[in-house]
């Protein structure tokens, strides 16, 4: 027993030199002067004032929190109904569908990404089929519109994949206890199959909202330069201004609204439990 | 006839998936406040049956008669049915409360009512007090009586309960057993209940309704069906019993093991075939001269309560053999690059016929390789000098390279042992081996069948095969050259009997029973 629980250091090892020493250091950095010489050492909070006096700079994470849950809801919205038809479709034909959804995931993001530069541009088949619907001149690259469409692509097959897995362990027997008990279709997918579900959406919530938060190439590819996210923000002070304590801190800033944000869904969630016990 | 009021009519119900014919046509009426057990192994389609009342499947034809109205068009939620899962089917993001609560929060009736009702369901269950538990927290058979609520509380009309003890451990099978009978005249609805185990529904039903391969053997109340059960089938399946073949030569008049007994039944053509049932706590056992039937004590089990005790009344029928133990049977080449060998072997007259050079190669165990490599190389060619008639003869086997060996036949006229009170015969052959092939054998009690050829069957339907046993006292490790004896013999006829008297194992007893002990069934058509 001794012999076997000691296998299991070199990967306590390894998370801490890939995982834990990464994230000390950039809380590290967020709280020092300028220059990456962690010696000599002097703490500091003036990274983080400097972001939250700078009004451009709040209004960018505002816009980011925006946008993030936007993408959120539409992939809510257009990944339930999907999962659950899928759920439905016996196991052969839903493991071929399954397939059908990670697909594209075989293809480097990016490049699905610059491909979406050519379906929105002026001359490309979105602008041409509004042409033929009578809409002339219609921008759609280098729009907001085209960076949640960027996201919401990138982003929907997680929050299908969670949803469908959460439908598709629920025992079809409970969902004909609850015909029996005198539950129509509706009603059964309202008291038995979405609360049951619930845990599929929270988790799909969280790796849809998360990335889409923090990511810094749709909104570089598909925004143009006039849309600018936070993650964006992030990318030039590392890799433009060369400012990464500043860069370090809206990191942590980030990190905590995101742990805050996932906090308040998890609460809502037990919420509903505690809900339907009364 | 039955002043009962009809609540369910199942009217020549048919159900296929795909090409297996699950239900035959079944036609079942069931009354109200009736405890109803479909009785049958898996696969006989009660489930099936269940699931067409409750409306999750379809029957292909045939009609559901629910209280005077055919529901064919009717979803399940509208149907004035519940049911018990056989997984309980809880809803596991519920507590006990809110799951026998559901029913009741669809029909949106007031809170009170619903309160009430509740309490009621949790007191009628032995569960007051546990409203707000988890039920994924609760041990199974609490589980099961959180089901039974939550099916009851909507006051159906019929309970269906698909398998729900087959999950619980036997002890507390048994107390749910009591509980569900208790239940039931408690609420006094008619409760159908679908089980594999024969126990269980004798225990707990008014009427059995016992199944097989989609279609109903006997309908009855437990005792009907116990003593007087219509086929072999319902005979086996329920309780334990001694099932012989019979005559029936007149009314109230039997034979079987070529003896003829009274009996009560009647109404059979003379001379029928028929099946004699005797159940095993029906037969007792008294001094040899007393007996109806005598015979030997083969082995006492004790049971408990009672010994069961095998008689065997009849012997098998036995037949021996002399097994030959010969020397090296190998020759081998000059340039010692192959190897040959055979075995002697007798042929029974009426086997010659027809015979060719394949069988007598397998007959002989002919087989020639190469003792390098040991692969096997094929014997290009027999040569015999047999003859249609009784007597000794050559054979010679060889190569395509020329190595042969030359071996005997003896043709016989095989005697066929026959026992006519078991109706049976049986022959076998005697048989040449060496001592390495008997060493080497995986499954010698085959093998020594296949090698003497041994074989019995009916004297009244030679087609219809005995089951052998085999019999010997050598040690198949160790053999010496010679002659061993190899018996073979059938089982004859065993009754079971089921007695608190001890008796010592090898007596000769003598069995009795009164005539309406025997019960006479028609034979199965298939």
């Amino acid at each position: 027993m001794k012999k076997f629980k000691q296998l299991v250091i070199p990967y306590i090892v390894w998370s801490i030199l890939m995982l834990l020493l990464p994230m000390l250091l950039i809380a590290m950095y967020s709280f020092m002067k300028q220059g990456n010489s962690i010696l000599p050492f002097k703490l500091t909070i003036h990274n983080y004032v400097k972001f939250f006096t700078d009004k451009d700079f709040l209004l960018i994470l505002l816009r980011s929190l925006l946008i993030a849950v936007k993408t959120t809801i539409i992939c809510l919205l257009l990944g339930y109904p999907l999962a659950y038809f899928i759920a439905k479709t016996p196991e052969k034909k839903r493991n071929n569908l399954i397939l059908l959804i990670t697909l594209p995931m075989w293809i480097n993001m990016l490049v699905r990404t610059y491909a979406w530069i050519g379906l929105l541009s002026n001359d490309g088949l979105f602008a041409w089929i509004f042409s033929l619907l009578g809409f002339k001149h219609v921008e759609l690259l280098y729009t907001e519109t085209a960076v949640l469409i960027g996201m919401v692509y990138n982003f929907l097959p997680f929050m299908i994949l969670q949803i469908n897995t959460a439908l598709t362990k629920i025992d079809p027997s409970l969902i004909e206890a609850s015909y029996d008990l005198g539950a129509s279709k509706k009603e059964t997918f309202r008291r038995v199959i979405l609360p049951l579900s619930l845990s599929g959406v929270i988790s799909g919530i969280a790796l849809v909202f998360l990335p889409a938060v923090s990511s810094f190439f749709i909104p570089k590819l598909l925004g143009g330069g006039q849309y600018f996210l936070i993650g964006n923000v992030i990318e030039n002070q590392f890799i433009t201004v060369g400012e990464w304590n500043f860069g370090s801190a809206i990191s942590m800033i980030m990190a905590v609204i995101m742990m805050l944000s996932m906090y308040a869904v998890r609460r809502i969630d037990s919420n509903n439990h505690q809900q339907e016990d009364e | 006839m039955d002043e009962r009021k009809k609540i369910i009519e199942f009217k020549h119900i048919v159900k296929n998936f795909g090409d297996a014919v699950v239900l035959k046509g079944i036609d079942l009426d069931i009354y109200e406040n009736e405890f109803v057990t479909l009785l049958g192994p898996s696969g006989c389609g009660k489930t099936t049956l269940l699931r067409i009342l409750g409306g999750f499947l379809e029957p292909n034809e045939g009609q559901v008669i629910l209280d005077g109205e055919d529901i064919k068009n009717v979803p399940p939620y509208k149907r004035e049915l519940n049911t018990v899962f056989q997984r309980y089917a809880l809803f596991p993001h519920m507590n006990v409360y809110d799951n026998i609560a559901f029913g009741l929060k669809i029909k949106k009736m007031s809170k009170d009512v619903i309160d009430q009702k509740v309490m009621r369901m949790l007191k009628l269950i032995g569960l007051e007090g546990f409203e707000k538990k988890d039920v994924t927290l609760l041990s199974g058979g609490q589980q099961q009586r959180v089901a039974i609520a939550r099916a009851l509380v909507n006051e159906p009309k019929v309970l269906l309960l698909d398998e729900p003890l087959s999950a619980l451990d036997h002890k507390l099978r048994k107390e749910m057993q009591y509980e569900l009978k208790r239940i039931q005249q408690e609420v006094g609805i008619t409760f159908i209940f679908v089980t594999h185990d024969q126990e269980e529904a004798l225990t707990m039903s008014d009427k059995i309704v016992v199944m097989n391969k989609g279609e109903i053997q006997q309908v009855g109340s437990p005792e009907e069906i116990y003593n007087e059960p219509v086929n072999r089938y319902v005979a086996q399946f329920i309780g334990e019993s001694n099932i012989v073949p019979a005559i029936m030569l007149e009314d109230e008049k039997v034979k079987f093991d070529d003896t003829v007994f009274d009996c009560v039944d009647k109404g059979f053509k003379d001379n029928e075939r028929v099946d004699v049932i005797i159940r095993p706590e029906d037969i007792d056992i008294v001094p040899v001269e007393k007996g109806k039937m005598t015979g030997e004590v083969l082995s006492v089990l004790f049971k408990g309560v009672h010994y069961e005790i095998m008689v065997e009344t009849v012997p098998g029928t036995t037949v021996n053999v002399n097994m030959h133990i010969v020397g090296d049977n190998t020759k081998r080449s000059e340039d010692g690059k192959e190897m040959i060998s055979a075995n002697d072997f007798y042929l029974d007259l009426e086997d010659m016929e027809g015979i060719d050079d394949k069988e007598i190669i397998a007959r002989a165990g002919a087989q020639a390789w190469n003792p390098e490599t040991d692969e096997f190389t094929s014997i290009a060619h027999v040569e015999t000098d047999l003859k249609q008639e009784t007597g000794e003869y050559h054979v010679t086997f060889s190569t395509s390279d020329g190595l042969e060996v030359t071996r005997k036949i003896w043709v016989i006229d095989q005697r066929v042992v026959e026992n006519k009170k078991a109706n049976e015969a049986i022959s076998a052959f005697n048989f040449f081996k060496t001592a390495d092939e008997i060493a080497e054998s995986q499954a010698l009690d085959t093998d020594l069948k296949v090698w003497a050829n041994a074989q019995a069957w009916k004297l009244d339907d030679e087609d219809e095969n005995v089951e052998l046993f085999v019999d010997y006292d050598f040690d198949p490790e160790n053999l010496q050259q010679g002659i061993y004896k190899v018996t073979f013999s059938t089982t004859g006829r065993e009754f079971k009997i089921h007695t608190t008297d001890y008796v010592e194992e090898g007596k000769e007893v003598g069995l009795t029973f009164n005539p309406e002990d025997i019960h006479v069934m028609e034979k199965m058509g298939f």
